[in-house]
């Protein structure tokens, strides 16, 4: 019985803005092992094949090394891989496919979708048809002529592209390198692999987008997976089971402050987090002097313990109380200052005030446990 | 504070322990003389309270010349109640002690709490100065400072706000000016003094634009691979559509086709060209034989031409032959009458040398004559020559001999006289016969002689007689005479003569021969200057040549007198006119028969040509030759009629083809098929060309490396807003912080100026002061007068000054602060009136605050009302203690 593990988006050579260097390098570590993981769940598994739907790399110009360590990173699973062109890697006249060949970086068993067409994979009976990229941008459906490809009988026929299916994705409606809907079944196609979409996503019985196996953005869509996939014979309706590749889990809080149990709760749910967690924090609403340094140590500690924490607090006012300005024995014209500030951040949203009262806080906090000691 | 006693010792010119005591707590007025020790007890207290008591920058403190001394001060003073003891002894022995109430500090301790209760600080090394003076400094004027308040109350400055905290209460604040510093140094170390980015944050800006131009720059690469990359793909669809089409073969066979077309021109050109050689030739044979034929019919024509000619020619000839007796006719005469000319011309020449030849004779005649008479005449004169010369050689006698000899015998003469005038005169009468002899000599007859000598006078008969002449020059006479008798002898002798007469005769017969041969000789040479022979040779020379000439005629014919013989000269004209005739004629007589020659040579070839025209007219070959040419210019007619159909066809068929065009397309196909290959291969090579560039930046990793500075780029770009946020909001704060506290102390302003008012009040009703933000008495008022103090006399400067000082104090004391006035020798340049006013105001201040006032003239101030301290006599009474 034919199964083979869908995957896409891997995004090879994707570089990590807002983040720490090393974290940054981390996270395209992590990619790396993404792939070795695949290969490790293809053998799991048994899998007769991987399809790679597109976007194999971020980029046309990577270095040599990224694309000789993608490959070698295939070397786990020995069965054949199928790597489709997507937007970010098309098969242009010269590209990262052509460098790969160059280099002799591509491993025997893995095929590559460099021309519209069918690979016959014959030991497992498969047809992959092939609508690869040749261009950065389609504005028609390359999937179109899946419809005339022949595939030898008894093979699946399994589709294998890159793009929007229309109508049905987000914000993409008018995007670029479509897909027709039902192209599965215009085509007699038995399963349409897809790629673009970073997240899992069913588009109907035969048609799935992987997802990228390792998340690369905090937009929460169902990203960190593969797709095996297992059609009992031509025709028969695909088993579908997506597992969890992704090592990190990226979380993007944005979180309103106002009363004490606010902070207390948030800052219970950031303790729940695993430590692969790559968080994104962005704080508004208001806060004490106390409940700030509250969260400031348990900032603290987080960024310890996860693979990355930002925390964006501009849009979080200090409303220092009464008793905060009495434990800061901010006195005379300084408390005059404080009060000021306090007024101005309150008003003209002003960033600048806000973060000088930070400032002046601190100051205070500092002098009063010099004095205290 | 009030200062109850102080006692000094080994201190300047206080060597010994002296004590100022019972100062009152309001108004003290202390006064001495000059270097009594006033500036001392200031300097003193000064010095008991600013100065470390371990300083060695105060050597000023000691006693003049005494290096051991340890000068001490002790100072008692009440302060909230509490009594207070300073002690602080400087140099040789470094101490310091305050005893408050029961409580005792030393050393630092006490210098410490001095400084808090006062208000103002230590120097860090050495002597105290100004700035270290706080509180004390405004409050205690030196020496002609009095004026100078605002340097005083800045120095005051920090003191003074913390001094008067209790007075503002709640809105100063504990520690404000340490965090207003810690702000300050936090964010100069982002921000510089005029708010521009420093340090990391200007690094960072500067990062910032590093990584924002390296990223331009990689874009910028980026864009141009993915450029070369669309060119890659477009060049290779290009070229292998082109290479599957290849549409130079088509361009090709175009042109083989092009080719073919004009080969087959370009023969027919050729035939073309050919059979218009062949056409121009007949045209060329047509030509000649119809030049032929011409040619034969027109003999007939000439031969009756030629005919015309003979006949002409034989005409002339007849009619120049008939010319010709006329011609030979005036020849013949023309002969004639040079013959004549000639013959006459002849005959008068002979006549003219007939006639000179009689000529010639009549004058060798008349020469011959001349010559035979010449010849006679010089025979005379010659004659007559030979006998002049004779007479001459005769009668040769000297002239000059003669002359001398002339001279010699009239000397004789003149001797003789004299002499007988001297001599001795004898005179004679004898008688007929008788005779006497003298001196031998007979004398007979009568006479007379001269006697000069001795003379023997002989009568014969008688005897002798002598005489003897006397006189004196007798004697030289005598013998004068005798020599010049025998000179004259000599002279007489040598010429050969006997007298003188004689020799005279001679001379003149000479002369007169010598004329006479001249003459002859020039007569002779008149008529023979060459001489007789020459003469008699010319005669018969003469005869000679007449002979000739004689001859000679005798010999010419003589003309017939008959005959009209003209003369020579015309003659000779008419013989010339008959010559030149005579040429004339000749040369006409040649011209003629030249010419008959000639007509007859005309008149025969014109004979010959016409007969050999007549005869060829005749010939049967001529007929014949007429026949065959008219034939072969048929011919050729026909075959150039047939050429030029055919030219015509085949210049249309040219025509038609188009040979420039088909030239135009041969070229352009050719052009088409290099073209279109040599865009193929330049595409070949563009494309070999980039696909090695791409590799090349490809292997770059352009695109990951720029992903890569982007992170870099983002994470640089954070860094730089967190320190820019930091910056503002540091910048915010401190400005803020600047501002309350500023606020702050304008607050105090206010009680101040209520106490500067109080003061002012009494100094000058009707004026105001007001007192700055920075608690300065700033701008003065009076009536229309407005300024700042600076700007007022030194007098008024001073008691302004002072005004100054006791409002602070005021407001000290309101606050609660010590406040001890110490005024050294003020106010000297007040008038009277001026110095009034201030002594109420100081009076008034002294119900506040003790004053100590020290000064040199106590007159100025016995209406204080306060007793004044003699400083002298309590120095004199210590001493006396002592």
């Amino acid at each position: 019985m034919p199964k083979f593990l869908h995957t896409a988006d891997w995004q090879m050579g994707r570089a990590f803005t807002r983040f720490e260097t090393e974290d940054g390098a981390a996270l395209v570590e992590a990619r790396f092992e993404a792939i070795e993981k695949l290969a490790q769940l293809a053998n799991e598994h048994q899998c007769d094949a991987v399809l790679v739907a597109g976007d194999v790399f971020d980029a046309q110009t990577v270095s040599d090394r990224t694309i000789r360590r993608v490959f070698n990173a295939t070397k786990g699973f020995t069965g054949p891989w199928v790597m489709l062109p997507g937007n970010h890697d098309a098969a242009l006249a010269e590209s990262v496919w052509t460098r790969a060949q160059r280099l002799g970086a591509v491993p025997g068993n893995v095929h590559l979708a460099l021309q519209p067409g069918v690979i016959n994979l014959e030991p497992q009976h498969l047809s992959v048809l092939c609508a690869p990229l040749t261009q950065r941008h389609t504005y028609g459906d390359l999937t179109e002529p899946f419809t005339g490809y022949e595939s030898p009988e008894g093979y699946l026929r399994i589709g294998l592209a890159h793009g929007s299916v229309q109508g049905l994705l987000p914000e993409e409606i008018d995007s670029t390198n479509p897909i027709a809907p039902d192209r599965a079944e215009a085509s007699r196609l038995d399963y349409l692999a897809l790629g673009d979409w970073h997240g899992t996503k069913q588009i109907n019985e035969r048609t799935w987008y992987s997802g990228t196996p390792e998340p690369e953005r905090f937009r929460n869509n169902e990203a960190g997976n593969a797709l095996i996939v297992e059609v009992s014979g031509a025709g028969a309706p695909p088993t579908v089971t997506p597992l969890q590749t992704g090592r990190y889990q990226w979380h993007q809080w944005r979180e309103s402050l106002a009363v004490q149990s606010d902070l207390e709760q948030l800052l219970e749910r950031l303790d729940a987090l695993p430590e692969s967690a790559v968080v994104d924090l962005r704080l508004e609403g208001s806060i004490t002097l106390a409940g700030e340094e509250t969260l400031l140590k348990a900032l603290s500690v987080a960024e310890a313990k996860f693979r990355s924490l930002r925390c964006e607090r501009s849009g979080l006012q200090l409303a220092p109380t009464d008793e905060d300005i009495a434990a800061l024995k901010a006195d005379g014209y300084v408390g005059e200052v404080v009060e000021s500030l306090r007024e101005r951040q309150g008003e003209a949203q002003d960033d600048t005030a806000r973060d000088a009262l930070a400032i002046l806080a601190g100051l205070l906090r500092e002098r009063e446990q010099e004095a205290g000691q | 504070m009030k200062l109850q006693r102080m006692r000094v010792e080994q201190l300047r010119q206080f060597r010994k322990p002296f004590v100022l005591d019972n100062l009152q707590p309001g108004l003290n007025l202390i006064h001495g003389p000059n270097e009594s020790g006033k500036s001392t007890l200031v300097r003193a207290i000064r010095a008991a309270f600013f100065e470390r008591y371990r300083s060695t920058a105060i050597d000023d403190l000691r006693p003049w010349g005494d290096s051991a001394a340890a000068p001490t001060i002790e100072l008692d003073f009440e302060h909230e109640n509490r009594s207070w003891r300073l002690t602080k002894s400087f140099l040789q022995r470094k101490r310091c002690d305050l005893a408050v109430g029961t409580e005792t500090y030393s050393e630092d301790d006490a210098e410490e709490k001095l400084a808090e209760l006062l208000g103002y600080q230590y120097p860090k090394r050495g002597a105290s100065k100004a700035e270290h003076w706080g509180i004390p400094g405004l409050l205690w004027v030196e020496q002609g400072t009095g004026q100078d308040i605002e340097q005083a109350i800045e120095h005051a400055g920090d003191h003074l706000k913390s001094a008067l905290n209790s007075m503002v209460g709640e809105v100063a604040s504990s520690g404000g000016d340490d965090l207003i510093e810690t702000v300050r140094s936090q964010r100069d170390t982002l921000l510089t003094g005029t708010g521009k980015p420093r340090g990391d944050y200007l690094q960072l800006e500067k990062d910032r634009a590093r990584y924002e131009a390296e990223i331009e720059e990689l874009k910028e690469r980026v864009h141009k691979y993915q450029e070369q990359v669309d060119r890659l793909g477009k060049l290779a669809h290009d070229y292998d559509q082109t290479e599957a089409e290849r549409p130079w073969e088509e361009a090709q066979r175009q042109l083989e086709e092009a080719r073919t077309r004009y080969q087959q021109v370009e023969r027919l050109e050729q035939q073309q060209a050919q059979e218009k050689a062949t056409l121009s030739q007949l045209q060329r044979n047509q030509g000649l034989l119809q030049q032929n034929r011409e040619h034969l019919a027109g003999l007939s024509r000439q031969l009756e031409e030629r005919k015309a000619q003979l006949e002409r020619a034989e005409r002339d000839l007849s009619l120049a032959q008939a010319q010709t007796p006329a011609v030979t006719g005036r020849l013949t005469e023309a002969r004639t009458a040079y013959e004549q000319a000639e013959k006459q011309r002849k005959l008068a020449g002979l006549l003219q040398t007939r006639e000179r030849l009689k000529q010639d004779v009549r004058r060798l005649e008349q020469h011959k004559q001349v010559l035979t008479q010449n010849l006679a005449k010089a025979k005379e004169y010659h004659q007559q020559l030979e006998q002049a010369r004779q007479q001459a050689r005769e009668n040769r006698i000297d002239s000059a001999l003669v002359k001398r000899l002339r001279a010699t015998g009239s000397q004789l003469n003149e001797e003789t006289i004299r002499s007988r005038t001297i001599a001795t005169r004898l005179s004679w009468q004898l008688d007929a016969g008788a005779s006497l002899t003298l001196n031998n000599e007979s004398l007979t007859g009568q006479g007379e002689q001269q006697l000069l000598e001795e003379s023997a006078l002989v009568i014969p008969g008688v005897g002798t007689l002598g005489i003897t002449p006397g006189g004196e020059e007798l004697a030289s006479t005598r013998r004068k005479l005798k020599a010049l008798e025998q000179n004259l002898e000599e002279q007489l002798k040598a010429l050969g003569v006997t007298s003188v007469e004689q020799a005279e005769d001679r001379l003149s017969a000479y002369d007169s021969a010598e004329r006479t041969l001249k003459h002859a000789e020039e007569l002779f040479k008149s008529v023979a200057p060459a001489g007789l022979e020459q003469l008699v040779s010319e005669q018969s020379e003469a005869e000679i040549e007449l002979e000739n000439v004689r001859k000679q005629l005798e010999a010419t014919p003589t003309p017939d007198p008959k005959q009209n013989v003209p003369a020579l000269e015309q003659a000779e004209t008419a013989f010339t006119q008959a010559g030149t005739a005579l040429d004339k004629t000749e040369s006409d007589e040649r011209a003629h028969q030249s010419r008959l020659s000639a007509l007859t040579q005309a008149r025969d070839s014109a004979q010959t040509e016409w007969q050999r025209l007549a005869d060829e007219e005749k010939s049967p070959e001529r007929l014949q030759q007429l026949q065959q040419i008219s034939t072969e210019l048929a011919n050729i007619e026909k075959q150039q009629a047939e050429l030029e159909a055919s030219l015509e066809r085949r210049e249309r068929e040219i025509r038609e083809a188009r040979p420039d065009f088909l030239k135009q397309d041969i070229e352009r196909y050719q052009n088409a098929a290099n073209h279109l290959r040599q865009t193929q291969e330049n595409r070949g090579r563009e494309l070999r060309d980039i696909r090695v560039r791409l590799e090349a930046w490809g292997a770059e990793g352009l695109e990951e490396q720029l992903n890569e500075k982007e992170a870099e780029l983002d994470q640089c770009n954070r860094r730089y807003q967190e320190l820019h946020r930091r910056a503002e909001a540091l910048d915010l704060l401190l400005t803020l912080l600047t501002e309350k506290r500023q606020a702050l102390t304008r607050r105090l302003q206010a009680p101040l100026q209520k106490h500067f008012n109080h003061y002012l009040s009494v100094l000058f009703p009707e004026a105001s002061l007001e007192v700055d933000e920075q608690l300065r008495p700033g701008t003065f008022s009076r009536g229309n007068e407005l300024g700042q103090i600076t700007e007022l006399s030194f007098g008024a400067r001073e008691q302004m000054g002072l005004i100054s000082r006791l409002a602070y104090a005021d407001l000290l004391r309101e606050a609660g602060r010590p406040t001890l006035v110490i005024l050294d020798d003020t106010l000297v340049h007040s008038d009277s009136e001026r110095l009034e006013d201030m002594k109420r105001i100081l009076f008034d201040a002294a119900s506040r605050h003790q004053i100590l006032l020290f000064t040199c003239h106590p007159g100025n101030w016995n209406d204080l009302g306060v007793p004044p301290i003699d400083l002298q006599s309590l120095k004199v009474n210590a001493v006396a203690q002592a």
